[in-house]
């Protein structure tokens, strides 16, 4: 006999419903990540897209170099690998269609943005998108500040960024490039003729250490390099280069340099293997590029001889002290002597904003009220790197979403896009055993991409990004948090077919006699929703509804002989069934159709149906195969009963090893 | 609980199609839980008899609602039939009979009251008691003869056993159950009591039962 639990388990509350997948609530602006995985799983690329856009205007950009804190969270992480999130967001950029903008009523007011990097443009549309009419302010001749500038084209192509800018600016937004503010166009002039300014000018000063030596031809900073490089100037560096820092900046500047022509590439940084700032994929793939990193070295000063020059280091016993903070220790009787033709510093990056005529805090940053996000001028705000110094981009998109909705309430007095922000977040708790137990083993899927004496001989993008097919495949691993089954108790007939037909023990017989479901424990196969009498169960992201808008858009003008597919999307060869092609619908799994859906299907102008259901190896919920079978069986018995034999089929693979190249 | 089974659709089919509108209802209590007249079963009849209709080229409309449960007339009061010349009861016989008698309009059943039961597992239900109104269960370890001998005899078993299989192929013997029940738990000495023969007119002639009247309420 069944043993039933008691309701205590993990947290189990009826609030437990309403909590998001770690990866969203890991990703700084909430993206609805299971939604849109489950879109690309059903090759629904557009509505992918749509779905990420709801949160974040840069999905190409994102899917391309987002540092992805939402993967660290994936619950997937401790059965084998987190699914490529970020790079499957790319996947519904690259296949999905932008929606067009909906232009809302437009409003009187007038603001200003200044600085078009990723907190710019992602206040700039969300405020465009509420009416406002805005400006962006450039000093670059084109859009997209560091992301264009700053992130090697090998990373992030101006394509890429291009479509997304495009799809901002299609909002509406009027733009201003080449004019600097405090220079071209004083501050306190926009100031007066806006209602609002809103500073994004990010970090645009590179340093180099005060050390002697310094000031040579022979040493560069990172970002007027990088710069020149995406422009495609051609930098002379000669044979071999040294990169002073430990950040990504610097893991770009190194591989931008072996690009630029350098064959000897080394990075020398502060701080040991263990405290490097740079994420391991970035050294994996300068290291794969034969570029040398040399830990713990402290520069002490730069030598010069005829036409080279020299980084004179010492040994770095600490880099932080007993206080967590940077102050470095040296052991002055250990030395390096690091011989360059080109020394480059990446060491950090500065605001650049002295000339706009605020006051700035000591680190040269303007100062704002945390609050308010105001500076010292009262309609003037500021937000993103500029004020917090470097973060991650889709933590400046977040700073961008604030300030706009900050901004919106000082104007209109509303406060629900600032409140839903504050909103408080609660995490779904890891798989528990028993469900992990019965979830079978699927190693994430490598993008194609250029092998690394390829990649150094040229800016083309190295990751070739998944095929629709890879994308699919990669996003049905999703073990679609907080997306599964849902109870409306008022309808529940207690018949416990539920907590029957459920592997994972999801659905618990409470000691108050009432059923509720454990979110952490649900991985949304729908077995109990396809079972439900009482239709007191919906799965989030699915509904009877959706799916017979999309019978019924497929049955949109069918002719004589139209043959309905629903094909399950871990399917790996549709079936031919010969004669006129069918229409497909591809879902998750067969369990979401319905025996109503097919015979609605059938009444609304189909002349047969079939299930294209999936083969073992790429099932993903092999427990739901025989209630597939069942409910195949069942509705051939409906159908003969009223006199239709041929009008539904169920096509089933036999062959194991259709997908034997991505296992 | 009453466990039901649906009728076959033909069988509906042919109630239904003289009618022009016609109200499917549900029953939320044992009809839902025998998985045949809940709302998805509703939701389902309805599109079933909607096609089969439509490819007779009859024109008969249906709507679906559910009820929590039939048998009661205080449920009932919340069903609106108006405008409905037929319903479809997905309840089980009493609650059929009860909407029969509640609205001016013909209703017909559809589903089969097959038994009192209890669920063995997923869409699976094993009869255990026939309402014989004098429950004999005390004696029998739990086991009622009735229900489950072919012949519903009280002493049993009768010579059509052999290794513990009832003649008729179909079912284990009740009384060799009740047999191997009782040497159990120790009390195989009372099989050998002879039972009284049951008041069979407590079957046909209890027709109602008014528990005032009996004085226990």
């Amino acid at each position: 006999m069944r043993q039933t639990q008691v309701a205590h388990r993990s947290g189990l509350r009826d609030e437990q419903q309403r909590l998001y997948a770690p990866c969203r609530a890991r990703c700084p602006v909430h993206i609805d990540v299971p939604g849109y995985l489950a879109a690309i799983g059903e090759g629904r690329f557009t509505d992918a897209l749509e779905i990420v856009l709801e949160r974040n205007p840069l999905p190409s950009v994102c899917g391309r170099v987002c540092l992805h804190p939402c993967e660290d969270g994936c619950r997937r992480c401790l059965l084998d690998d987190p699914i490529a999130i970020a790079q499957l967001k790319r996947a519904a950029a690259d296949f999905g269609v932008y929606p067009r903008p909906e232009h809302p009523r437009l409003r009187p007011e007038k603001i200003a943005i200044v600085g078009s990097g990723p907190t710019g443009l992602t206040a700039a549309h969300d405020l465009a998108n509420r009416g406002f009419q805005v400006t962006l302010y450039e000093e670059k001749p084109l859009l997209g500040g560091t992301m264009r500038y700053g992130i090697p084209n090998y990373r992030l192509p101006d394509y890429a960024l291009d479509r997304d800018i495009d799809y901002i600016l299609s909002a509406g937004i009027a733009v201003n490039t080449g004019i600097r503010v405090g220079r071209d166009v004083m501050l306190d002039e926009l100031a007066a003729s806006h209602r609002a300014v809103v500073i994004t000018a990010g970090l645009q000063g590179s340093r180099a250490l005060p050390i002697p030596g310094v000031d040579s031809p022979r040493v560069l900073t990172a970002l007027p390099f990088l710069e020149a490089s995406s422009r495609g100037e051609d930098v002379d560096l000669g044979n071999r280069v040294v990169v002073v820092g430990g950040g990504n900046v610097a893991m770009d500047v190194a591989r931008t340099a072996r690009r630029q022509g350098a064959s000897d590439v080394h990075v020398v940084c502060l701080e040991s293997s263990d405290e490097i700032p740079a994420s391991p994929q970035e050294i994996h793939d300068a290291d794969i590029e034969g570029i040398t990193l040399h830990y713990s070295w402290g520069p002490r000063s730069i030598s010069h001889e005829a036409g080279t020059c020299a980084l004179n280091t010492v040994r770095c016993t600490s880099v932080f002290n007993a206080e967590k903070r940077f102050a470095p220790s040296f052991d002055e009787s250990v030395a390096e002597c690091f011989e360059a033709d080109t020394i480059i510093f990446a060491i950090g990056q500065s605001a650049d904003v002295g000339d706009l005529g605020i006051a700035l805090t000591s680190r040269g940053a303007p100062q704002i009220d945390p609050l308010t996000l105001k500076t010292s001028i009262g309609n003037v705000y500021a937000a993103g790197d500029v004020v917090s110094g470097p973060t991650k981009i889709i933590d400046a998109i977040a700073a961008g979403h604030r300030v706009a909705a900050t901004a919106y309430r000082d104007i209109t007095c509303d406060t629900e896009p600032l409140r839903l922000l504050d909103e408080e977040i609660d995490a779904l708790g890891e798989v528990p055993d028993t469900m992990a137990n019965k979830l079978e083993t699927r190693r994430r899927i490598q993008m194609e991409h250029l092998e690394f004496f390829d990649a150094v001989k040229t800016f083309d993008e190295i990751e070739g990004g998944y095929t629709e097919y890879e994308a699919a495949r990669e996003a049905q691993r999703c073990l679609s948090c907080t997306t599964g089954a849902r109870l409306t108790r008022e309808k529940c007939s207690l018949c416990l077919t539920c907590i029957r037909v459920c592997p994972h023990g999801a659905p618990i017989l409470s000691t108050d006699g009432y059923v509720y479901f454990d979110a952490a424990a649900c991985n949304a196969c729908g077995a109990c929703q396809s079972q439900c009498p009482s239709q007191a169960i919906v799965l989030e992201g699915h509904s009877e509804q959706e799916m017979s808008r999309r019978v019924e858009r497929q049955l949109w003008a069918a002719e004589m002989d139209t043959t309905l597919m629903f094909a399950c999307s871990s399917t790996p060869i549709v079936p031919n069934l010969g004669g006129t092609p069918p229409r497909i619908i591809t879902v998750t799994c067969l369990l979401r159709v319905s025996e109503r859906t097919v015979l609605e299907a059938l009444q609304n102008g189909a002349t047969r149906v079939v299930f294209a259901g999936c083969v073992e190896s790429t099932c993903r919920f092999l427990h739901a195969r025989e209630l597939v079978r069942q409910r195949s069986g069942h509705i051939e018995v409906l159908l003969s009963r009223i006199g239709m034999t041929n009008a539904f089929d169920f096509v089933e693979h036999k062959a194991d090893d259709l997908d034997w190249h991505l296992r | 609980m009453i466990v039901v089974r649906q009728k076959p659709v033909d069988e509906i089919c042919a109630f239904v199609t003289r009618h022009r509108r016609v109200l499917l209802v549900g029953c939320n209590t044992c009809a839902a839980v025998a998985l045949a007249g809940g709302e998805k079963e509703v939701d389902l009849m309805a599109e079933l008899l909607r096609l089969a209709t439509s490819r007779k080229a009859s024109f008969v409309e249906f709507s679906g609602t559910v009820l929590t449960r039939q048998c009661e007339p205080e449920f009932l009061e919340q069903l609106d039939s108006e405008g409905y010349d037929a319903i479809l009861s997905m309840a089980c016989g009493a609650g059929v009979a009860l909407l029969a008698s509640s609205v001016d309009v013909p209703v017909y059943p559809a589903l089969d009251t097959l038994f009192i039961g209890a669920a063995q597992g997923l869409a699976s239900w094993e009869a255990e008691c026939s309402a014989c109104g004098q429950c004999v269960l005390g004696r029998t370890a739990g086991i009622c003869p009735i229900t489950r001998c072919a012949k519903g005899i009280l002493n049993g078993p009768c010579g059509g056993v052999s290794d513990g299989r009832c003649e008729l192929g179909d079912r284990d013997c009740a009384w060799v159950l009740i047999f191997q029940r009782l040497e159990k738990f120790g009390r195989s000495k009372e099989f050998l009591e002879i039972a009284e023969p049951q008041d069979h007119s407590l079957r046909t002639r209890l027709v109602t039962w008014d528990a005032h009247e009996d004085g226990i309420r």
